[in-house]
């Protein structure tokens, strides 16, 4: 080891801890059985406080939330629920007199690069046509996933299109927000030639199509 | 669910983002979380480990983590890594372990004499690097073990640290570094020993 003066030494010591520490299977298929026993994770309900200290939260039972409001606190709170009401009705009459610039240029984005808004559904169904497609002519099997099929990675399969050589399919989508990717032979990638989802950058490939409401 | 289906093309769940891991485990797919556990569990119990100096209370720690995060999967918010908030429930678990262990053994010794007086050697083997690091860092303050380990060894960047610890920037270079020079005075203190014997 070099001394403890050498610059070097921090290395050696990093990698010396940075050794793998092997995990034992006894106490994987613990942790997994325990898994497996505990209430399944919602996107609606969230019961658990994962970064308290309180014993409870291991438990399965629902959680009390209460909320205690302090005068001086409750004046901020107060003022600042005002000046975002303000905010809200003030973007509301910017994006119906157009004046709301970032929400249009995601709109136009979205229905000018891929994906693209092909055709208007009957307004029964309140549902927008959006045809996907990709260029990826070495790729076996190309699949989409997003929010809109669960991120299921076997549900929406492209094909390949043989006057253009790309890969393609059309959905029916209902008008927001979704986000979504590409499974290349197996490999998650975002739609290179549509928006980025804005946590993107943190590791998740996704990009972004707005599906505008019928007659807007 | 077809969640188990690794005879279809395209379906790998070895080959998804953590992001999109959780979003299946969300939508009823548990075995999207086994591959969560297998990404995340070796870091994990490294860290507890060298944290809290053995590997029963590491697993112990890593275990609640990992249940924890199961079950409040739904707060995890893709504007952070995945394995940064995992680590921010790993950090709050080791320290409270941390805490009830000291009730019980008063482990941590932070007073830099009494650190001197435990500098005298252990009997190991006096070239063994592992006993010789493992005392050093055992010898460190909690919170700069802590930083140290996750700049040096889990290898967060200052952002991610700030995120998963709840403290500053600043404050956690500082540690970083006075944990760096507190190390390489206990490894100069093994050395002198060494020559003395």
């Amino acid at each position: 080891m070099s001394e403890p003066d050498d610059p070097r030494w921090l290395d050696e010591v990093a990698g010396e801890l940075r050794r793998e520490v092997t995990v034992r299977p006894a106490w994987r298929a613990r942790l997994l059985d325990d898994v497996a026993r505990a209430a399944r994770p919602s996107a609606r309900d969230m019961v658990d406080d994962p970064f308290g200290d309180d014993e409870r939260a291991l438990d399965n039972g629902p959680r009390r939330w209460s909320i205690t409001v302090r005068p001086v606190a409750g004046l901020a709170a107060a003022s600042l629920l005002v000046a975002l009401g303000a905010g809200v009705m003030y973007m509301a009459m910017g994006s119906r007199s157009g004046a709301n610039p970032s929400q249009r240029v995601a709109q136009v984005r979205s229905s000018t690069a891929s994906p693209q808004l092909v055709s208007r559904a009957p307004a029964a169904t309140d549902r927008e046509v959006v045809r996907f497609e990709l260029s990826a002519p070495r790729a076996s099997h190309v699949a989409l996933v997003g929010s809109f099929n669960e991120w299921n990675p076997v549900a929406t399969p492209l094909s390949r299109d043989p006057a253009s050589g790309k890969w393609v399919v059309s959905l029916r989508l209902p008008p927001g927000r979704h986000v979504y990717a590409f499974v290349v032979d197996g490999d998650v990638t975002a739609d290179p030639s549509a928006p980025r989802a804005a946590d993107d950058d943190f590791g998740s490939p996704s990009s972004v199509v707005l599906v505008s409401s019928p007659g807007t | 669910m077809g969640v188990t289906r690794p005879d279809v093309p395209g379906f790998n769940l070895a080959t998804m983002t953590d992001a999109i891991l959780v979003r299946r485990v969300l939508d009823g797919d548990t075995a999207a979380f086994t591959m969560l556990v297998d990404r995340h569990a070796a870091a994990c119990t490294r860290f507890a480990t060298r944290m809290l100096g053995n590997r029963e209370d590491a697993e112990d720690a890593t275990q609640e983590t990992f249940l924890r995060a199961y079950r409040s999967l739904a707060r995890y918010e893709e504007r952070q890594t995945f394995r940064t908030w995992l680590f921010q429930i790993l950090i709050n678990r080791c320290r409270t372990a941390a805490v009830r262990r000291q009730r019980r053994h008063r482990m941590f010794l932070v007073d830099d004499t009494a650190i001197a007086a435990a500098s005298v050697r252990p009997a190991v083997d006096a070239g063994d690097l592992r006993a010789e690091l493992k005392r050093a860092i055992d010898a460190l303050d909690p919170d700069q073990r802590e930083a140290f380990l996750l700049k040096h060894v889990e290898q967060l960047s200052y952002d991610e640290m700030a995120a998963a610890t709840g403290v500053g920037v600043s404050a956690l270079k500082m540690r970083v570094k006075r944990a760096c020079d507190r190390m390489q005075w206990m490894l100069r203190q093994g050395e002198a020993s060494d020559v003395g014997t």
